[in-house]
């Protein structure tokens, strides 16, 4: 008699159903995982650069559904504060750590500590002295230099005499800028002389004279961040120098810009904060989920002039209008 | 391999019932998909028109406000008129005054300004000022009015950089300022409205988690889109033409693969010329889908669980009967007709067939038992046929030889001893109509019939019967040994020169019992030994009842495997053995 099979047969369909059944309930479930990441920022403050860099951020995180927070010391020299918050973060257990190191050797050992437990890093804006993230979303600095002393190049010809506003001595960004910038000038002997601002206006405005009145035949600056930017714009528009001395800035702000369309600063270059942002998630989530990314990202940087500011596109990078 | 009928039942209404369940499934899923698409499609079109709306409510105010500032005669006089410094204070303090009430009762108006094109302005509350570096005549905004096509030019959103230390983000409502009597523009007159305000409005529509919507501009341009950002740094992408071909046909469209399909909606609006786009993505439109398609997975679940059920008692409830129909056929194959009738029949096609089978069955039962009786009248016929053929030559023969010695007077004895067992011989063959007799009484006949033999031939005949005692109260049929004996006689010994001996000798076999009639007589050839057995044959000298007759007769009621075998040589004598069961043989008595 067959009825054996039947009773074979029948569970078997039944079974079957089953399976698909919890399979398709298990995928749904799997798919509504949320992923968590965590954003261990360099400062909390609330400046253009770092606002459309979380701004950036907060968009990725709204398009892949994520748990997300940011984590952030009062200050953005308090690399000790910012440790202690790296570990913090590791005890949450987040698939993924976003970082923006506050020091390029002090933040190192907290870094490791979260590879060590297995979870992923990607580091934005800023890098480590080793290579221990597994993605860097960074300005291109060196190109960004490249892009300054191509437009001085530009602007001077070969009369060209280039003093350099630095901002911190010995900082990676610092020395990549610099570096960009003289291999395009290529004749370091150009390189008329190097003042470092520490990133402080009061600093750059007071080095800047000093290294106008040391060397007064210097007719193009290049400024290697906001701080010393607007602090050279100043010094030249009080001596009077507007039209003698050419200003390349870097980084973007308001003070900026109205030297800008003074006539004071010739061209800025700008990073994009809000794709550094946008992309240091997006690269969190695909390491996450086990896709293939690029080990290192430039998000890019732009020169801006009196001309283009109000492009459509610059408008939006120049003038986030989170500002309000 | 053979499929049985529970089996192809089984099989056929499931594949039929998955393919139908599949379909109901895909068809189901499929409706549902478009009535979720085509839902979310009317929902996202009401809410794009009604941002538009909002936006057309804010444009026409400042359209409103701009017309009545551009017709305003202090302003016409203020900027085109040279009058006295004190008429120009007054017209410049009420058109001031105008400008307040027109900040101070709307938040979301940043600027409002009137400038000639000779410098002359009032902008906001007079304590603006423009901006030294900005040629506000190199604004596109600007230069259309300039052109003076339309009444009123309405910006895309931007920057304002006319006005000094301001930088807001707005959008822009310009007209041209006309001298009381010229039709050349002269100057031009703006209001700007906050962009926060178009974008709150866009941000505060919600179209899921991951939905949202964006504005553009008549020309195409991006008026608020909430990843411009990306857009600009080729992170993204978004379909702007399409949209705006699209939304000639008024229609909504999918767009992308997979996880990233969305649905656009669009929505024009008649003032502005703006559109405005509604992105739902499809997964979280779906996500109501998905609860759709666990519960139709659920629904086919117990349909499944419900057809098996059904099935496995539909096809039991077809086969059982025929099963039991087989079954009682096997029995009936076996040649048991006992308990083979079908019972608890049902009024269907089956049941009908069970009906006739048992009408069949008790038909042939019927038919057999006739047969049977039958065959026992034949037998008795046979029977009858063959007591009324005793020899009628024995009788004369042996009536002459007792009158011959009645004659000759001297065997008184022998005359009486014949004369009984003749009567003894006729009483028997006429008397009773039994056909079955014991050993002892068929013996005792064949002895009587043997006596009268052996007197008649004198000399010449001689008898020896010798059967052990225990079979004698078996049952034998009636007449198998006499006619032997019979033949014996009259084919053998008859023709043998000296003394005949019939032996007839009986004893148990295992479960046979053997009868023997052994003569020494003239024997048979080979193929009339052969033949002997084998019809009815009439030879003239034979009484007409053969030995086919014995041996057909113990085949009829033993069974082929008994009967009569004749062993016989020629000049030495023949041996006839009769084999029978020797188990009680029911008796029968008809």
């Amino acid at each position: 008699m067959n009825y054996r099979k039947y009773k074979i047969i029948l569970p078997l369909f039944l079974s079957v159903f089953i399976v698909i059944a919890l399979v398709l309930y298990y995928n749904n479930r799997m798919q509504q995982k949320q992923i968590k990441v965590i954003y261990v920022s360099k400062n909390a403050d609330t400046s253009d650069f770092w606002s459309a860099l979380v701004a950036g951020a907060n968009m990725a995180v709204k398009e892949y559904e994520l748990d997300f927070t940011i984590m952030a010391p009062e200050e953005e020299e308090d690399y000790k504060r910012q440790n202690e918050l790296i570990y913090e973060a590791i005890t949450k257990n987040p698939d993924a750590i976003v970082l923006s190191p506050g020091d390029y050797e002090k933040t190192l050992e907290a870094a490791k500590e979260i590879t060590n437990n297995d979870i992923r890093l990607v580091l934005v804006d800023s890098l480590l002295k080793e290579d221990v993230a597994d993605c860097v979303i960074t300005t291109n600095n060196e190109k960004a230099g490249e892009i300054m002393g191509k437009y001085a190049r530009e602007l001077c010809g070969e009369n060209i005499v280039v003093g350099v506003v630095s901002h911190v001595k010995g900082s990676s960004t610092a020395i990549e800028r610099e570096k960009g910038v003289s291999d395009v000038l290529n004749i370091s002997a150009n390189l008329e002389d190097v003042v470092y601002s520490d990133s402080q206006y009061r600093k750059a405005y007071e080095v800047t004279k000093g290294l106008m009145e040391k060397s007064p035949n210097i007719n193009v600056l290049i400024c290697l961040n906001e701080y010393s930017t607007v602090g050279a714009a100043r010094v030249i528009h009080d001596m009077g120098l507007d039209k003698k001395v050419k200003i390349i800035g870097f980084d973007n702000s308001l003070e900026e810009i109205k030297f800008l369309e003074q006539g004071v600063i010739d061209g800025i270059v700008i990073q994009k904060p809000f794709d550094m942002g946008y992309l240091g998630i997006v690269c969190a989530v695909k390491l996450v989920k086990g896709e293939l990314v690029e080990k290192e990202m430039d998000s890019g940087a732009k020169l801006i002039t009196k001309e283009n500011i109000y492009t459509e596109e610059n408008q939006k990078l120049l003038f986030p209008f989170w500002r309000e | 391999m053979t499929k049985s009928i529970q089996k192809t039942i089984l099989i056929c209404y499931f594949t039929l019932f998955l393919t139908a369940l599949f379909f109901f499934l895909i068809i189901s899923l499929k409706y549902t998909e478009k009535s979720i698409i085509h839902n979310s499609t009317e929902y996202t079109k009401q809410l794009t028109q009604q941002v538009n709306s909002n936006i057309d409510y804010y444009i026409t105010y400042m359209e409103d406000t701009t017309k009545m500032i551009a017709n305003s005669i202090d302003v016409k006089n203020y900027l085109f008129q040279t009058e006295s410094k004190e008429a120009r204070a007054a017209q410049y303090a009420r058109i001031l005054g105008q400008f307040k009430t027109i900040m101070n009762s709307r938040a979301d108006i940043r600027n409002v300004a009137v400038i000639s094109d000779d410098g002359q302005n009032v902008i906001n509350r007079g304590t603006s000022w423009l901006n030294p570096y900005i040629d506000i005549t190199e604004h596109i905004w600007h230069q259309e009015v300039q052109a003076g096509d339309k009444e009123f030019v309405l910006s895309s959103s931007h920057v304002q950089n006319v006005i000094a230390e301001r930088y807001d983000w707005v959008i822009t409502l310009s007209r041209a300022l006309y001298r009381a009597d010229s039709d050349e523009a002269e100057g031009i007159c703006f209001i700007d409205l906050n962009y926060n305000t178009i974008d709150d409005l866009c941000q505060n529509v919600s179209l899921g988690d991951k939905g949202y919507i964006y504005v553009l501009d008549d020309k195409g341009g991006i008026i608020y889109h909430p990843q411009q950002q990306l857009l600009y740094s080729n992170l993204k992408a978004e379909v702007i033409d399409r949209v705006i071909e699209e939304e000639k046909n008024g229609s909504s469209f999918v767009e992308g693969k997979r996880n990233s399909r969305r649905v656009y909606t669009m929505s024009k609006s008649e003032k502005t010329g703006w559109t405005v786009v509604g992105v739902s993505y499809m997964s979280e439109l779906m996500k109501e889908k998905n609860h759709a398609k666990m519960l139709y997975l659920f629904i086919v679940l117990v349909l499944l669980l419900a057809t098996g059920i059904v099935t496995v008692w539909l096809s039991r409830a077809i086969t059982s009967p025929i099963k039991e129909l087989i079954k009682s056929m096997q029995e009936v194959e076996k040649g048991n007709f006992n308990n083979v009738e079908i019972e608890n029949m049902k009024q269907n096609e089956i049941g009908a067939l069970s009906k006739s089978y048992n009408i069949m069955i008790r038909e042939i039962q019927n038919l057999m038992e006739q047969n049977l009786k039958e065959q026992r009248q034949k037998r008795k016929a046979e029977m009858k046929a063959f007591q009324s053929q005793i020899n009628p030559h024995l009788i004369y023969n042996t009536l002459d030889s007792i009158i011959w010695m009645a004659e000759s007077g001297k065997h008184n004895n022998k005359v009486v001893l014949m004369t009984s067992s003749l009567a003894k011989l006729l009483r028997r063959s006429i008397g009773n109509e039994e056909e079955m007799v014991s050993i002892r009484k068929e013996l005792d006949y064949t002895e009587t019939y043997l006596v009268i033999q052996s007197m008649r031939y004198q000399d010449k005949l001689e008898f020896d019967i010798q059967v052990v005692p225990q079979i004698l109260d078996q049952v034998i049929v009636k007449f198998t040994l006499q006619p032997l004996v019979e033949n014996a006689i009259y084919h053998g010994i008859k023709y043998k020169e000296g003394k005949g001996i019939v032996k007839i000798r009986g004893w148990r076999q295992e479960d046979e019992i053997v009868l023997q009639v052994i003569d020494n007589g003239r024997g048979m050839e080979p193929e009339e030994r052969d033949h002997v057995l084998d019809k009815r044959k009439k030879t003239p000298k034979s009484n007409g009842v053969g030995v086919y007759n014995v041996h057909n007769r113990l085949q009829l009621y033993y069974g082929k495997e008994y009967g009569l075998i004749y062993e016989s040589e020629i000049g030495i004598g023949t041996t006839v053995t009769i084999r029978i069961p020797r188990e009680e043989v029911e008796y029968y008595e008809l």
